[in-house]
């Protein structure tokens, strides 16, 4: 028998990159997407081609994390062996602006996904596997390096709904003796990366600047310091997870720290201009707590699950640039055949 | 005259704090929830029920929350509004959830950008704390909680901070151990205990049936309590405080003391039953109170043995009345 995952956050970049590994390891790959007059399932276009054999095929249930009846119904259906729950409202100054959402999808919406596996499980006596999307913002301003002993200091509601969601994760386990799982998740990025966040931000900007097609990248805390992996490599620490003997909760980093700068600095240089001249730094983009310095202890994940982090720094800085700067260029040839036309631009205000 | 907002007014601690505030010459308003019989009785026993303006709302409309702090404009906010049980919590965990976390979201998102001059409590509690060894656990202590109460408590106590943090509120934690009264809810172990104590002696039951008797708590007095919370309001800068007696008792030591207090012995009344056992529970609770004690000058007074012995009292008394009532 084919195994069964339930993915949350299908749609999203982790939501992506998880459901092609997962097809690759012959699983029936299922996803929960919100409903919305224009479809958002642009990461996983690819896995949703009728031309392709079902078994390469994603299959989408609508639902949202607000709604426990739903969420009921599709564990229901679906039986799955494996639950992955990426699903957030995972922006952290956005949550500053929809504080009680982010509580209620984050950390209120985890709790009623566990309430729909735990009586899945009571009722079928199925035992189903359990990931939570766990994240460094947690720590805030705790001391790096971070590891799994460390006491959380969210700095924002994004990161304090985490946190809630952490704990109904280890009480579901504790208490019901569920196969529950923690992956806490430092910064992981790639060309799939979401525009309003900074990496991919700046990393569209450079193929822009370069192109011709923007002059200015206006950018928050240049000095902030974060351990930044490559998402790819990072879905596979969740699947790794769910496949141990015993449950437990772990830091998925890279181990090494960058400043914002030394990602502009690394991205510009990368088609050969200095960041120096085209990054202004706008106040707008400060956070009302700023989270200083993450920084992922993985000795624990290494010796555990024997994962490690395949993709560097530069690496991860080249790929994303070399992807936006082929976008870049369709947006250039687009706009010199349609002159006087505009591009569906990106969120430039977050 | 300083206005106060209390939400949660109905219940124990409600009573107590607004009684507290209009001795020392508040006007208090008491915000509780609204869509079922307002319980009053609490208000009532302590006669001031009639002294206060009630507001019922509903909690979960950002509306009528935002009209009733713009038409209330207070100087201080308490919040006291949960779903206070730990068993339950495992009963209605999203319920829970609801109204001890995201109703907190709103309140402050409220506060914010209505009432920033507002000082503001928060009610967190030691059930934030959860699996602990055995240290002393004092406001520097990382949070564990056990339980979808808990939880739901951690994630309300770190948004304040949060809140505090980013924006500057005078917003503040009281990191409260438990703390009783006659007015404490018969669900409550404490209540339960005395209650049928009373029944018990009055030959309208028993036995007195629990689950773990082996916990240990702080067992304070909710009336002390609702001072500290007060103290915490006045002080210049915000910050967080463990409230708590540290006297530590077992249920077991409760049980005998309320027993003793009518003249019976437990071992004859007291059954354990394995069903009455939580999903997990946590120990032993053993509260550091010093920066209360240092920056608040309170500390809790009140024994345990007279706590038992006020409670008891007080279910003798209800317990005649009622059956005066029925006879």
């Amino acid at each position: 028998m084919k195994k069964r995952a339930l993915i949350t956050g299908i749609t999203g970049q982790d939501g992506s990159y998880l459901a092609e590994l997962l097809l690759e390891k012959d699983y029936e790959v299922h996803g929960v997407v919100r409903r919305a007059s224009s479809p958002s399932t642009s990461r996983i276009d690819q896995l949703l081609q009728t031309s392709l054999p079902p078994e390469k095929q994603v299959v989408l249930h609508f639902g949202d994390m607000a709604d426990a009846s739903g969420l009921r119904t599709i564990v229901d259906d679906v039986q799955p062996d494996e639950v992955y729950n990426l699903a957030a409202q995972s922006h952290v100054k956005v949550s500053f602006d929809q504080p009680e959402y982010t509580a209620d999808v984050v950390g209120v919406g985890t709790l009623r996904l566990l309430e729909a596996v735990r009586a899945f499980q009571n009722r079928s006596g199925k035992k189903t596997r359990f990931y939570q999307a766990s994240s460094s913002e947690m720590f805030g301003a705790a001391k790096p390096p971070q590891s799994i002993l460390t006491p959380f200091h969210p700095r924002s509601p994004y990161a304090v709904a985490k946190v809630q969601a952490f704990w109904h994760t280890v009480n579901h386990r504790e208490s019901y003796g569920m196969f529950n799982c923690n992956g806490i998740l430092f910064n992981h990025e790639g060309p799939r990366r979401g525009e309003t966040f900074v990496t991919r931000k700046i990393t569209r900007a450079v193929g822009r600047i370069k192109m011709g097609l923007q002059d200015k990248l206006a950018l928050g805390n240049l000095d902030a310091l974060r351990d930044w992996g490559h998402a790819r490599d990072f879905v596979e620490a969740m699947w790794m997870m769910l496949q141990h003997d015993s449950p437990g909760d772990y830091v998925v980093a890279t181990g090494e720290a960058h400043t914002v700068r030394e990602f502009a600095n690394h991205a510009f240089a990368a088609v050969d201009l200095n960041y120096e001249d085209f990054v202004v730094v706008d106040p707008r983009f400060f956070r009302p707590a700023e989270v200083d310095f993450l920084l992922g202890d993985i000795t624990d994940i290494k010796s555990r699950l024997g994962w490690q982090p395949r993709t560097t720094f530069e690496g991860l800085v080249q790929e994303m640039v070399a992807a936006d700067l082929e976008i870049a260029q369709r947006e250039k040839l687009f706009l010199e055949a349609n002159p006087g036309s505009a591009l569906k631009g990106s969120v430039e205000s977050l | 005259m300083p206005n106060a907002l209390i939400f949660g007014v109905t219940g124990q601690d409600g009573a107590y704090l607004a009684r507290l505030l209009l001795e020392k010459g508040y006007v208090v308003s008491g915000a509780h929830r609204r869509g079922r019989e307002t319980q009053t009785a609490g208000l009532c026993e302590l006669g001031i029920a009639d002294a206060l303006q009630l507001l019922s709302v509903d909690y979960h409309n950002e509306n009528e929350m935002t009209s009733l702090i713009e038409s209330v404009a207070p100087d201080e906010i308490y919040n006291l509004a949960a779903q206070s049980s730990v068993a339950q919590s495992f009963q209605i965990p999203v319920e829970t959830s609801l109204i001890n976390g995201v109703f907190v979201a709103r309140l402050l998102e409220i506060v914010r950008q209505k009432a920033p001059q507002a000082r503001f409590f928060q009610a967190s509690s030691s059930e934030i704390f959860g699996a602990v060894d055995n240290s002393l656990l004092c406001e520097s202590t990382p949070l564990r909680p056990r339980n979808p109460y808990g939880t739901s408590k951690a994630y309300a106590h770190h948004l304040v901070r949060n809140y505090r943090e980013a924006f500057g509120l005078h917003a503040s934690c009281g990191i409260l151990f438990t703390h009783e009264s006659p007015l404490r809810g018969p669900q409550f172990v404490s209540r339960k205990v005395t209650l049928a104590v009373a029944r018990i002696k009055n030959g309208l039951q028993d036995e007195l049936v629990l689950g773990n008797t082996d916990v240990s708590r702080a067992w304070g007095f909710a009336g002390e309590y609702v001072e500290a919370m007060w103290r915490m309001l006045q002080q210049t800068h915000a910050t967080d405080f463990v409230i708590a007696t540290e006297q530590v008792r077992t249920l077991r030591t409760w049980v005998a003391l309320a027993f003793e207090t009518v003249g019976l012995e437990a071992e004859k009344y007291l059954r354990t039953d394995a069903q009455l056992l939580r999903p997990n529970d946590s120990f032993v609770m053993r509260p550091d109170s010093s920066k209360a004690q240092q920056m608040l000058g309170w500390k809790a007074q009140l024994k345990a043995e007279e706590l038992v012995k006020m409670m008891v009292e007080a279910d003798m008394r209800r317990v005649v009345e009622s059956r005066c009532e029925i006879q």
